[in-house]
């Protein structure tokens, strides 16, 4: 199996005041083709951090992060930014779609090729078929996080990322939101959540904590 | 979906917002706008007023003070022979102008052959302006006195340039020997360049100044000149204002948005796009608000012209004249550029923001 995702030896520090602060110490990690994993671990071990690594929201302070065989400290800001269109998606916990624009336009945003029938059937298969032309605030929190995904998915990404996707949901929610990431995955796609919530971890294949910037398997 | 159609979005969204914003633009835009267009209107009206009604040169006493009404300083009738003389001219026009009284009130005495130059109802012959008839109620067949001699009034103009003082128009022939046969101006047509004709009666015949065609047009051009760029730089201060709060609303949006930028830059936005739909933003608030502007001045010199044009003898001016291509497209294009450059500074500060820093904020 390929590795979409390698992580040797990352390091993150981060100064505060005269205070150096790792976030990160020394991180291995990779995730294979078709790998469903959760990173669970309290707050302030690092787990946000290594998901950030990993979207190339940021880079280590040393060591390597691969995605897709790619040393992404090596691309330019701009090869960067298309690494993070078209090969991942995010999920946030706070869903973050953009307030002013409808579901369909929410997902066609990121879209390379501005698709509509494309973004529909991305809708259609996240559960909220005819709701297209709802605004964000129109829509329930479960909901609202199904558009997310779908915009993540809108450039058929290799790797999705999930930063506490069910920290601002229901129970009931959660769930849903959990199977249908899972169903997902049966579908062949790469996913790695990082969350609090036990429930949500046990529908990964395989979970790691983190404890003190450092993963315990 | 792209990111630049969010520009649009977002002032959308904020729709009070862009309006106030848009209004420092649109009065900015709007006074310019009307104030030049005003004046190259009557820059390009009084030149082609010029051109179509002046000979190719006027003379006149060169002690005057030049053209316009020039007080005291006549052609006496000798040097008007001389003048009529030259053989480089012809087609002849006398005009005399002077002050009077009549019924005990200062009036200005205009006499001349070319009546194609007044608008008035009536016939020709004896004019009188409006604030005439307001004031002593003169209507056409009223007799007036000037200078001990009496005339029938022929028509009314409502044109008037006196700053409250009378005007009456006379046929020159009558309005000669009540200056003494002296005149004020003549102009003629000339045989050859205008120039050279202009030269030879300088020269030539003693206390004359000629002025030519391209003399007058130069002297309207370099007097409206000097009063457009005052204007215009008292009216760019309001744009100047305008694009300010362009800067300062476009710093609060990117402030208020910074989540939003770090959703961009997540979803895999590059800074040069996130910069690019900033300045767009910036843009768009100059350019629609320099259309409004523009729009609101051009209904208003409409109705400038509607309402003060009888006055100014201008009533069938056409906007054409007041807004030609070179002011609209250096007001719109200078208005959005202005714009962009304001949004300059958040654009750049939105762009470099932190992802993760950006999504964590609130």
């Amino acid at each position: 199996m390929t590795d979409i995702l390698n992580i040797k030896e990352a390091w993150k520090t981060y100064k505060m005041g005269s205070e150096e602060i790792n976030a990160l110490q020394g991180v291995n990690f990779n995730v294979e083709k078709g790998g469903f994993l959760a990173v669970m671990g309290p707050s302030g071990s690092g787990k946000s951090t290594l998901l950030h690594l990993a979207g190339i929201l940021d880079l280590p302070t040393k060591g390597e992060v691969s995605i897709g065989g790619e040393n992404v400290s090596k691309l330019s800001g701009k090869k960067q930014a298309h690494l993070r269109r078209t090969q991942i998606g995010f999920v946030f916990q706070r869903f973050n779609l953009l307030n002013q624009l409808t579901a369909l336009e929410n997902v066609m945003l990121p879209m390379m090729k501005p698709d509509k029938e494309k973004a529909r059937e991305i809708l259609d298969r996240v559960g909220l078929k005819g709701k297209y032309d709802r605004l964000p605030t129109q829509l329930s929190g479960g909901e609202e996080q199904r558009v997310a995904i779908a915009r993540a998915l809108a450039n058929d990404p290799l790797l999705i990322l999930a930063d506490e996707p069910t920290g601002e949901l229901d129970t009931t929610n959660s769930k849903m939101i959990m199977e249908l990431l899972g169903d997902l995955n049966q579908e062949g796609m790469t996913i790695i959540i990082v969350t609090h919530d036990p429930m949500a971890a046990e529908f990964a294949q395989k979970t790691v904590q983190m404890r003190d910037g450092k993963i315990y398997e | 979906m792209s990111i630049y159609k969010l520009s649009f979005k977002n002032l959308k969204r904020r729709k009070l917002r862009s309006a106030l914003t848009m209004l420092g633009i649109i009065i900015g835009v709007g006074t310019l706008v009307l104030l030049i267009g005003a004046g190259t209107g009557m820059q390009s009206y009084i030149k082609e007023q010029t051109e179509t009604m002046m000979g190719d040169v006027s003379i006149y006493n060169s002690s005057g003070g030049g053209y316009m009404g020039s007080g005291d300083s006549y052609l006496d009738q000798e040097t008007i022979s001389k003048i009529k003389n030259m053989s480089q001219l012809y087609d002849f026009k006398e005009e005399v102008q002077f002050t009077t009284d009549m019924d005990k009130t200062p009036i200005y005495v205009v006499g001349m052959s070319d009546w194609s130059q007044v608008k008035f109802n009536g016939t020709s012959g004896v004019v009188v302006d409006q604030s005439l008839v307001d004031n002593f109620g003169y209507k056409i067949g009223s007799n007036i006195t000037i200078k001990d001699q009496d005339f029938t009034v022929t028509g009314i103009t409502q044109q008037s340039f006196g700053m409250g003082m009378g005007f009456v128009y006379l046929d020159i022939d009558r309005a000669l020997p009540l200056n003494d046969n002296k005149v004020s101006s003549i102009t003629a047509s000339a045989r050859g360049d205008p120039e050279t004709a202009k030269n030879d009666v300088e020269n030539q015949i003693p206390d004359t100044m000629a002025m030519t065609q391209s003399d007058f047009t130069k002297q309207i051009d370099d007097m409206m000149n000097g009063i457009m760029l005052f204007i215009g730089a008292i009216a760019s201060i309001g744009l100047l204002v305008g694009v300010i709060s362009i800067v300062n609303i476009m710093l609060v949006n990117v402030t208020e948005r910074t989540r939003e930028i770090g959703v961009l830059k997540a979803i895999g936005f590059t800074n040069r796009e996130v910069l690019g739909s900033i300045l767009m933003e910036a843009g768009l608030l100059g350019f629609i608000g320099a259309l409004i502007g523009l729009v609101l001045a051009a209904i208003l010199l409409q109705l400038g012209i509607i309402l003060f044009g009888p006055q100014l003898g201008m009533e069938d001016v056409s906007l054409a004249y007041m807004l030609p291509t070179w002011l609209i497209l250096a007001v719109v294009g200078g208005a959005t550029v202005l714009s962009v450059l304001a949004g300059l500074y958040p654009a750049w500060r939105a762009s470099r923001l932190n992802v993760v820093e950006a999504l964590r904020y609130d």
